[in-house]
């Protein structure tokens, strides 16, 4: 624990990032208290649904009306996914480097990071969307036909909504940062932001193996 | 004045904190990298199913902790926010694993399914003729 997590001065103010944040009884600012808790059951949403998924694929093995549904290795693209996850692995290191640089009041260098940040939450979106279309358009898999398609696109497609809030979240704060009231005060909001996107990246790092690369092992050797 | 002092020197040091993190950062980042690109080989390995399975969960496992350690700055806030982020894990998880034991592939009727009948309906049927 670092000290100045623990440290309250004398005036009853947590002394923070250059902007002294206003003292709790927990010494933990409210609104992080109250993100790690949305976060803790955010956690229990997502287990649902990949808990879900999985007993769906343990319970109805090869049960689909097309052949896609038999073997969902014909239906992703393992490239791909593995550069979705490493694409938002980046972005979770440029938020944190965009945290830093704000709690350093760097706001220039606050402004390059969460563009990366966007842009790569963008990039993966893409790749989603592609994914998306291709599996719907070209090979037959929905929502309807298929209770493979029902549990993987309600698990992708809300995690990738978690990323549009996230996306749309930083657009705004990145946009308001050229207002000039965007200052170091701010630190604690960009935390809370980086938060909720370092969440959805560990989201996708749970999903990836368990509904990606589950299907592909023993198959490919 | 001697307040002044002081406030300086906290700043100090807190630039200092934020300038070492950067180098945590970009080392988790890297390593982190690296771990994906072992999933993706791990897949490919020709060992015992359990094998694989084992190390992709323990892969994950590393870069789920990395994520919440470093970049969410667990490490570096006080204890009960972990707590309370452990909370929901610790709820999830286990729920998770005893859904996966309690349903089983024998609960399906594969037949009725082709047939498109609910794989439970002989029950349901039994429970309305019985109320």
């Amino acid at each position: 624990m670092s000290a100045h997590a623990d440290a309250t001065s004398t005036d009853g103010l947590l002394p923070g990032s250059g902007a002294d944040l206003k003292a709790t009884t927990t010494g933990i600012e409210n609104k992080k208290m109250l993100m790690w808790a949305f976060l803790a059951s955010d956690c229990m949403f997502f287990g649902t649904l990949i808990s879900t998924h999985l007993i769906y694929r343990k319970i109805y093995p090869g049960v689909g009306d097309t052949e896609i549904g038999r073997d969902p290795t014909k239906l992703f693209s393992l490239e791909l996914t593995t550069f979705s996850t490493f694409v938002l692995l980046m972005s979770s290191f440029l938020m944190a480097l965009g945290v830093s640089a704000m709690h350093k009041g760097d706001l220039k260098s606050f402004r390059r990071n969460v563009l990366g940040v966007i842009i790569f939450g963008l990039i993966f979106l893409g790749c989603q969307t592609f994914e998306f279309y291709e599996f719907f358009n070209i090979k037959g898999l929905s929502l309807q036909n298929n209770i493979f398609g029902s549990t993987f696109f309600v698990l992708t497609g809300t995690h990738g909504t978690h990323v549009a809030i996230g996306v749309f979240w930083l657009v705004c704060m990145w946009l308001y940062s050229f207002t000039g009231r965007f200052t170091q005060d701010h630190a604690m909001d960009v935390e809370v932001a980086g938060l909720y996107w370092h969440f959805v990246d560990i989201v996708w790092l749970v999903i990836f193996p368990a509904v990606y690369l589950v299907e592909f092992i023993g198959k490919l050797n | 004045m001697a307040h002044a002092a002081h406030a300086s020197h906290d700043h100090a040091d807190h630039l200092a904190d934020e300038n070492n993190k950067f180098y945590t950062f970009v080392n988790l980042a890297l390593f982190m990298a690296v771990v994906t690109g072992l999933e993706l080989v791990a897949v490919y390995l020709p060992f015992h199913l359990a094998l694989i399975w084992t190390i992709i969960v323990f892969l994950s496992v590393i870069k789920f902790a990395g994520v919440c350690t470093w970049f969410m700055h667990l490490i570096y806030d006080k204890a009960l926010l972990t707590v309370l982020f452990l909370s929901g894990i610790i709820i999830a998880i286990p729920t998770s694993i005893a859904l996966l034991y309690l349903f089983e592939n024998s609960d399906v009727d594969a037949k009725k399914i082709k047939h498109g009948v609910a794989a439970h309906a002989p029950a349901a049927e039994t429970h309305q003729s019985h109320p």
